[in-house]
């Protein structure tokens, strides 16, 4: 009885967290970068083996990779992110990710706990924020004193700008 | 909607398509008894469920057309008005089913004028029937004389009146009466006589479920692949034979999942035979469909995006090609035009052709148009070729129609045509002859989902090539007979009669070039009727890939037609054949635009100059492509010889000419000359610096200052000067008897090809012919006319797609003195055997400059050696 009632305080405490406009995030870190994406856009998280390059397409682009008998567009984030390039991709990790019916896999250093922000933890972006992370970013999250940018799916993975 | 309604539109539609195409077919062979026969059960039937359903509109129309349906079944004529009349109710249950099908039930409305009209003219049948008994003895002499009236009286209105009076004799004379009577014909329009042909059960599925199964088949095939992989390298596994048989299975399995998706193209042809009737009414003109290869069969989807330009060509070839029944007659054609639809399979593609025996395209109301609309300036559309003259209907906005009828003319449709077209891969093409017809060809490529490749290696990488594509793979280097060679900065490949151009695949994907002198291989592909090459390290396989489309961000790449996974896992990109044949600057006749006009300045394309300073004044350049060598001459070579500067040259004296007087020949220790060859003359000219050899387009002026000079030009902010050849020439090799003979010889080089213009022509200006180039047979035989028989030769550049050979030839003969005429090959139209080849007097490769000057001069030395002896 004691164990049951403690189990359910559990779960309501977990509930009152959730209930709050909270969502989960993915901590991903890009060279001494961190980053934000929501759990909501994510299906998997895999170490890439191979990668095909293909010829003639955008820089960030890394190429195709087979992810069960699905082929999948991997793109670098930092290339994405204009910061500098790693040796190679073998082994790297990668979040797959769907976007407009487009399989993607995005290619990071590491990928950290999840967390979980809500409203009330965004602050507005700063003017002098670099313009290219600005462009790819849906809002800025302030956790303790972390500062910690989520990244918009839309924008990663629109290659036409 | 209930089951039972549901089956009854399903079954309707059919029904209904298969009597109006079968009543078209009638009323051209009354004849058949058995098409009247199906026509009347079909409706019957429709009104019998209809009434059952309680569908009272329906049953009221079909009611209706079942009274004339079996006026017709009892010998009665099918005039155009019955006809009609039984279409327009077709028509309108055809109507009702869609409304029915939207909203589960009959719409309000009223068909009592429909109805009306259709008991009215059944009526008068019944009238005339009985008028018909009273004189029955006279009617057994009727059909004798009226089979003599056909020879003077086809139209059809008149069939009303005798026909009534000879109502039973009427049946059998009618195909000799009928204006339009070809009973070999028109069967076909059908397909086959009775639908659903072949007594074949069929069951309905749906589209999803055969997509669904497709999709699987499509998974499995990648499985069996990964087996066959996987077990490839074991030898004695007890796995390997149920695997093979597994594998054959999966084939056929696959094959009859495609076979399912695929559909007999007649399907297009069920509703031509009554467009074809009503754009004969409506146009007033006689117009006979001939119909071929129904069975070619093509994915379901790509028809119903044929359908549509299909449809429209044929209005097209209706309205414009096809004159009017007097008009044809007065050009000696038979009075009925004929529109021939056919279809067929070449390797991987169908080619719908759509073709008349109307008047051909109107070249000059198409120039007019041209004009008009602003595309190009006369010159320009000079310059054109006949091909792109015609090309240019399928602009957006482009109709030589006087007047805009319902059926065509605004200008709308031939634009959509080729976009739809060329929205699922295909092509449109058209040739015309004037006054004989035209054909319209649609070319669609079958896009397999599941197809075999070839799979190559370049690099560390491998791609996959559509096998339907490639025709043979060759090796080269090392051992093998084949070489590869150079041709004005791009490569070739002899192969037997063939020179075919050929490209690496590393260049066509900007990966590094490979120069070590490795054994590679050039896989041979057709593109539509262009054969190209593609060097590659190795063929590593040859897979049945499944193709998957490129996904949304890459799909611009026109390079690559999808991906696949191989059998071992890997991602391999499928490499699109046309997309390397447009990279290699092989582009279709039909996209060839046209360059800004010639007369006054002379552009060149991308080649490469060698500049350099000579004297003063400007500095000076020359094409690369005529110079043979760059060599630095020390001054203790230099010899004077008869007051020239001479030179040994490999075993020869070879004049050495100052490219100009201030050229400082004799204090420097080196001087730097360019050897320049053309036939057989050899010079080097001299000059006081090489500063730069280099890769640019140059507008060239050609204001003549001086003798030297062809023209200037600007290169980096600096002003040129291109140097003439041939005035080196002459001071080099001054013979003033052999030149006589050959100099101002005037020549005519029909091309449009950028090598004929800036390479061969200066270098017959320079050997000292009198050069001039026109594009094509038009405006050549506007030029040997004017030329007043000074002309003696004309080069036609085989090469020249749609060249006029004839035309060129007949040009030559009609300015009188007889100019020759010689074919200039050039890389792919050696092999082909030319349908006037008689007309020529030689035939030479253009590239072979030496063969030309050889073969030209002694024709010209032969001329003038003649006429010279005449004159004396």
């Amino acid at each position: 009885m004691q164990a049951q009632l403690e189990a359910q305080a559990v779960l309501d405490d977990a509930g009152a967290r959730v209930r709050t406009s909270a969502q989960s995030y993915f901590t991903i870190f890009v060279g001494s970068e961190i980053f934000g994406i929501s759990v909501q856009d994510t299906q998997t998280i895999f170490r890439v083996q191979k990668v095909t390059p293909i010829p003639h397409a955008p820089k960030d682009i890394v190429g195709l990779v087979n992810i069960r008998g699905k082929i999948v567009t991997a793109v670098s984030l930092r290339r994405r992110l204009r910061i500098e390039d790693v040796e190679n991709f073998e082994n790297a990790l990668a979040i797959g990710m769907e976007h407009k019916g487009e399989n993607f896999a995005l290619m990071v250093d590491q990928v950290g706990d999840v967390l979980s922000l809500d409203e009330s933890m965004k602050i507005p972006t700063p003017p002098h924020f670099d313009p290219i992370r600005a462009s790819l970013m849906s809002g800025l999250y302030r956790v303790n004193d972390l500062l910690i940018p989520v990244l918009g799916i839309g924008a990663v993975f629109d290659f036409t700008k | 909607m209930d089951e039972l309604l549901r089956d009854f539109l399903v079954e309707t539609t059919e029904h209904i398509e298969g009597a109006e195409n079968q009543l078209v077919q009638f009323e051209r062979d009354p004849s058949d008894a058995s098409l009247i026969a199906s026509i009347f059960r079909l409706v019957h039937t429709i009104k019998g469920t209809s009434s059952f359903l309680g569908l009272n509109r329906l049953q009221d129309i079909a009611h209706g057309a079942e009274t004339l349906i079996s006026e017709l079944r009892d010998g009665a004529p099918p005039t155009e008005r019955t006809v009609s009349l039984i279409l327009a109710a077709i028509d309108r249950i055809k109507g009702l089913i869609e409304e029915i099908e939207e909203h589960g039930g009959e719409p309000e409305g009223d068909d009592s004028e429909l109805v009306g009209r259709i008991a009215e003219h059944a009526q008068s049948f019944s009238e005339e029937a009985q008028a018909a008994a009273a004189p029955a003895p006279a009617v057994e002499a009727q059909p004798a004389h009226d089979e003599h009236e056909s020879d003077h009286d086809d139209e059809d209105d008149d069939h009303e009146a005798p026909a009534a009076a000879a109502k039973p004799a009427k049946a059998p004379s009618q195909p000799q009466e009928s204006s339009s009577a070809k009973s070999g014909g028109q069967a076909n329009a059908g397909g086959k006589k009775a639908e659903g042909g072949n007594g074949q059960e069929t069951i309905r599925v749906t589209v999803d479920t055969i997509e669904r199964i497709m999709q699987l088949v499509s998974e499995l095939v990648l499985t069996r692949n990964q087996l066959l992989e996987l077990t490839r390298n074991r030898e004695e596994d007890a796995v390997k034979a149920p695997l093979q048989r597994l594998s054959t299975v999966t084939s056929d399995l696959q094959d009859a999942v495609m076979r399912a998706r695929m559909q007999p193209v007649g399907r297009l042809y069920s509703s031509l035979p009554r467009l074809i009737r009503e754009l004969s009414s409506e146009l007033g003109k006689k117009i006979d469909l001939i119909t071929e290869g129904a069975d070619t069969e093509l994915d379901r989807q790509l028809i119903d995006v044929i359908r549509d330009p299909m449809t429209h060509l044929i209005r097209n070839c209706a309205d414009h090609g096809i004159e009017r029944p007097d008009e044809r007659v007065a050009a000696g054609k038979p009075e009925t035009g004929t529109i021939r639809v056919s279809a067929s399979h070449e390797a991987g593609q169908i080619t719908i052709d759509i073709a008349d025996d109307g008047k051909g395209l109107d070249l000059d109301r198409i120039k007019a148009k041209i004009l008009a609309n602003g595309i190009a300036t006369e010159a320009g559309l000079a310059a054109m070729s006949t091909q792109e003259i015609y090309q240019q209907i399928f602009e957006p906005g482009f109709s030589t129609a006087a007047n805009i009828t319902n059926v065509s003319g605004r200008g709308v449709g031939m634009d959509v045509v080729k976009s739809n077209i060329e929205s699922i891969g295909g092509s449109v093409s058209l040739s015309s002859a004037p006054g004989a017809g035209s054909r319209f060809s649609l070319r669609i490529p079958l896009t397999l989902a599941i197809a075999p490749a070839l799979i190559v290696v370049v690099g560390d990488q491998r791609f996959a090539l559509p096998q339907h594509a490639v025709v043979e793979a060759v090796g080269i280097g090392g051992q093998s007979p084949h070489k590869i060679e150079k041709l004005q900065n791009s490569l070739v490949l002899k192969l037997r009669e063939q020179v075919i151009p050929v490209v690496t695949l590393r260049s066509v994907l900007g990966m590094e070039e490979d120069n070590s002198d490795r054994d590679t291989l050039v896989v041979i592909m057709r593109v539509g009727s262009q054969t190209i090459g593609v060097i590659v390290d190795d063929v590593a396989d040859v897979q049945e890939i499944v193709v998957k489309p490129l996904s949304a961000t890459i799909a611009h790449l026109s390079i690559f037609t999808g991906h696949t996974i191989l059998g071992d896992g890997s991602v391999v990109l499928i490499i699109d054949p046309a997309g390397v044949a447009v990279s290699l600057g092989i582009e279709k006749v039909a996209e060839r635009k046209q360059d800004a006009v010639r007369e006054v300045t002379q552009r060149s394309e991308t080649a490469r100059y060698v500049l350099f300073r000579a004297g003063g004044g400007a500095s000076k350049i020359l094409p690369l492509s005529l110079v043979g060598r760059i060599e630095s001459v020390e001054q203790d070579r230099i010899e004077d010889a008869n007051g020239q500067y001479v030179m040994q040259h490999q075993g020869r004296l070879m004049p050495l000419v100052p490219a100009s007087p201030a050229v400082d020949v004799t204090s420097r220790a080196v001087t730097p000359a360019l050897i320049i060859s053309i036939g057989a003359r050899t010079l080097g000219l001299l000059v006081d610096e090489i500063i730069d050899i280099f890769e640019g387009t140059l507008d060239i002026q050609l204001d003549n200052p001086s003798a030297d000079i062809i023209g200037t030009s600007v290169v980096k902010g600096h002003a040129v000067e291109l140097v003439d050849v041939a005035y080196y020439l002459q001071s080099a090799f001054p013979e003033p008897d052999r030149r006589s003979l050959t100099h101002g010889a005037r020549l005519l080089v029909v091309s449009r090809d950028k090598y004929a213009t800036d390479v061969l022509c200066p270098t017959l200006s320079a050997a000292g012919f009198n050069v001039s180039v026109r594009g094509d047979a038009q405006a050549a035989k506007l030029l040997l006319q004017e030329g007043g028989g000074e002309i003696q030769l004309v080069l036609a550049d085989l090469e020249e797609p749609g060249i006029n050979l004839k035309g060129i030839a007949d040009a030559c003969q009609a300015a009188g003195h007889g100019a020759r005429l010689i074919g200039l090959d050039g890389e792919t139209s050696g092999s082909r055997h030319h349908s006037a080849a008689h007309l020529m007097a030689d035939r030479i490769n253009k590239f072979d400059r030496n063969s030309i000057l050889h073969i030209l001069s002694g024709m010209t030395a032969a001329d003038d050696s003649q006429s010279l002896a005449l004159a004396s």
